[in-house]
This record gives C-alpha cells, structure tokens and sequence, in this order.
C-alpha cells in the first residue's frame, strides 16, 4: 500500500502542509453559528457566581482601595489581638517564675487569676515604664494603702498588673529619686508606706534575678538598673580622674602669664 | 490615535499583520463601546483559524467546533478585559490554545480521530500526487492512511510540543507570537520545535523521502 521508495523531495514541511486542507465544508459553519449563537445566550442567561465577579472587580482599577483597606484591617487585628498575645506569653512562662521563687507573683500569673485585660492595655499604654518591669512582687504591693497609693481605683486586687507594677516602680523611684519623683509625679505618691514597699520590693528581686531563667535574670537586672541611684564609680577610678583634672587645671594656669597690664599665653 | 503605537508588547511580524491588528483593534474598541453586532464580524473572520488550530491539536472535529465556539464565548465575554497590550489576533489564540490544552489535560485517555477531508487543491496536489504516484485507483485510500499517520503521530507529541508545531507549521505563527501566545520564551518555543519536528520526521520516516 505505502510506496515511500517512489516518493522524491517530500519533507515533513510539506506533511504538515497537508494538514492546513483538512477544512470543513462551508455548510459546517452554518451549523457552527448557531450553535454559537445558542451558548451566547446561554452564556448570557446564566447567573454568575461571585467568585467570577472578583477579577471584574479587581480590573476596574480597586487594587488600591483593595490593598489600603487590606492594610487597614491588618493593622487593626495586629493592634487588637498583639498585647494580649505577649501576655498569653507571659502566662505560659508563669509556672517557671512561679517555681524560681514562689513569693513572686507575676504578671502573668495575675492574668491566668482572670483580670480584665481591656483595662491592663489601657494601663499599659499610659504607662509604658510599667511594661519593662515584668516580675513584680504583688504581695508587696498589696501590702500598700491602697487609697494613698493609687490614683486608680483603691482595691489593689482589682487593679490591673501593669498598673500594680507601675505603682511598684514609682514606688521605687521615689525611694532612690524622691526630689525628681516629686517634681514628676507629684506629691500624692510620697507615702512612706511606699517607699518602703519598693524596698523591699528591690530586695527580694535579688533571688529572682539568680533562680529564673536568664530572660527573667535580664529583666530583674534592668529593673534594678533602671531604678537604682547614679552608678558611682569606684574609689580608684575617682581618685585618679581628680588626679587628672588637677593636673590639667594646673598645666591650663602655668600657660598664663600676667606681667603688668599685658595678659601673656603660651602654646 | 496611531494604533500601531499600542502594541509595544508584542513584535507583529509583517507588516499585514500589523494592519490586520489595527483594523482588528478598531473593531475590538467597538464592541467595547457597547456594538456587540461588530463582534460578529470578528468571529466571521477568525473562526477557521481559530477551528484550524484546535482541530490541529484535537484531531476530533466535534471537540474542534465546541472548543472553537467556547473561545469565541469567553472572548466576548473578557473583551472589556482587552487593552490592546497585544493583536486581538494573538489574544484570541491564546484563549483558543489555553481552552484547548485545559480540554486535552481533563481527557488525556479519550482520543479518537474524527477527521477532515483533506482538500487537494492548490499546491497541495502536486504533493499528493508525489506521496501517491498518482494512481487514481489507490489514491484516495493511501490520502486517507497517510492522513491518519500523521494525526496519530501528533497526537504522540506531548501537548507543549504539538501546540508550537501546529502554530508554526500548520497557521504560521511566528516564534515571538507562539512565545507570547504559550507564555514561555522564544528559546524554549524553538527547542520544542525542534525536538517535534525530529520526532516527526522520525515517527512518518517512511512516507518522507530520504
């Protein structure tokens, strides 16, 4: 049937040439145009989904309105739900706190105890020094008069932890800065009650800051950082930098010279 | 407005195409300004091509004129889509080729041959007769196995491979348009090339001369 051997200068080429004839008959248009006619019109009747409606949508040049409300909405799920995330952070490392030192009640454990968490980010913002200073010694803090020591509401337990620790590190403040502690914040937290309070509070930071873990170590190293006196420098050190200065004081006077009415300088 | 400035991203490759596109841009500009009737113009104009291409890749001619008439369908339906970034032309067959290769992947196992006569007119007699030794008796009956060869070796192509060779040697595209109609490069559209046309000449070996 096939004669290959009597086909001469046939190329591939020309194979698929053949193919561009394979056409159908004019009266298959016919027929094709109907039928296209009748899924138009189908097509048209049909009820569009939604999710067809998207890139419509999308087209008519709402990428911008789409991306800033995307935006928008991102931000105001990350300001609404982050604090409350580090807290649940807090409160899953409460046991540890809890284990180093069992009179040290955290934060975190003060929120498991189910205080509102609205009023703590309320809190939180007005005081953000209060955020720094995690593990603080509720039990100290409780021990304070209530009604002298808060500007909140008085019953300290339904004060919020971060403005417990705020009180406590006012407390503090006033203790090691009572003339800044005045000017800043005023007459109405200096109660000796407080002060000491946050004595104590300070000291018994001091096991914490060797028992919990390091991150916990960090932060009770900050707090008493933040809140002690002026670092003074070592005996030593002071002895030599007044050295220092007299000398150079010494040398700065030797340079001038007063020879009757003329001032004379050296270089 | 000079049309021809529009069409920045694809190189049209001769200057009738070109004008082809221009006069199709304005026909397109028309049916997005709410003369739909002017569509129809368009699909009178394209719908053998638009045929040709996905029979060549079908080989059903059933499943041709459905796929044929979906092309047209969704092309109506996103022409308000169609910024000119292209030829209409070009933008059609992309659709036509992407409802065809999504029609190939959902039946991959059922193929069967429904075929066009092949019309000897033309040039295309003179390579009949070549292939048949023009013997009239014979004729019609080694036409009609040599056709069935040749679809059957397409069909063993895989579908990147069929789709450029059908684009270039069946409708004469160009690289860069197969290139833009198959969203891949230049380059890749010659290595398929190649590669089909060696399988080609490999699978029809017998019926081409030596």
């Amino acid at each position: 049937m096939s004669k290959p051997e009597q086909n001469s200068k046939v190329t591939l080429e020309d194979l698929l040439r053949l193919k561009r004839t394979e056409k159908p008959a004019p009266e298959f248009w016919v027929n094709f145009e109907q039928e296209l006619r009748q899924k138009q019109l189908t097509a048209l009747v049909q009820k569009r989904r939604w999710w067809h409606e998207v890139p419509v949508l999308l087209n008519r040049r709402l990428y911008m309105p789409a991306g800033a409300a995307a935006i928008v909405a991102f931000t105001l799920v990350t300001v609404r739900y982050s604090t409350p995330t580090q807290m649940a952070q807090l409160v899953n490392t409460a046991p540890q706190i809890a284990a180093a030192d069992p009179a040290v009640e955290t934060l975190a454990t003060t929120v498991v105890a189910g205080l509102d968490l609205e009023q703590s980010r309320h809190d939180m913002q007005t005081a953000p020094v209060a955020q720094a200073a995690v593990p603080v010694p509720v039990t100290q803090v409780a021990s304070v008069d209530d009604r002298e020591a808060s500007p909140l509401p008085a019953q300290s337990e339904l004060q919020s932890p971060p403005a417990r620790s705020l009180i406590a590190n006012l407390a503090r403040l006033e203790q090691t800065e009572p003339d800044l502690a005045n000017t800043v914040i005023g007459s109405r937290l200096s109660s000796p009650a407080r002060v000491h309070t946050a004595a104590m509070s300070q000291s018994e930071l001091a096991p914490v800051a060797h028992a919990a873990p390091s991150k916990y170590r960090l932060i009770a190293r900050y707090v008493d950082r933040a809140l002690s006196p002026e670092p003074s420098a070592p005996a030593s050190i002071r002895e030599r930098l007044a050295r220092r200065l007299g000398e150079d004081l010494g040398d700065e006077i030797s340079r001038i010279g007063v020879v009757g009415d003329r001032v004379s300088l050296k270089f | 407005m000079n049309l021809s400035k529009v069409f920045t991203k694809t190189a049209i490759s001769t200057p009738e195409r070109q004008q082809e596109a221009d006069a199709d841009l304005v026909v397109v500009r028309q049916v997005q300004a709410g003369d739909v009737a002017a569509f129809d113009r368009l699909i009178v104009k394209y719908r053998e091509r638009v045929f040709g291409v996905v029979y060549n890749l079908v080989s059903n001619r059933e499943d041709a004129a459905d796929l044929a008439q979906d092309t047209f369908i969704k092309a109506f339906k996103a022409i308000n889509r169609f910024q000119g970034g292209c030829s209409f032309f070009t933008w059609l067959y992309k659709i036509a080729v992407n409802t065809t290769l999504s029609h190939l992947r959902k039946n991959k196992m059922r193929t069967f041959f429904s075929l066009e006569k092949i019309n000897e007119e033309g040039g295309n007699a003179q390579i009949i007769d070549h292939l048949t030794d023009k013997r009239g008796a014979d004729r019609d009956t080694y036409l009609h196995e040599l056709q069935e060869k040749l679809n059957e070796a397409m069909q063993k192509l895989s579908i990147p491979h069929r789709t450029v060779i059908t684009l270039f040697e069946i409708d004469g595209l160009s690289h860069s348009e197969i290139a833009e109609v198959m969203d891949c490069s230049e380059g890749t559209v010659r290595s398929r090339l190649h590669y089909a046309k060696q399988f080609l000449q490999g699978e029809l070996g017998k019926y081409l001369s030596s």
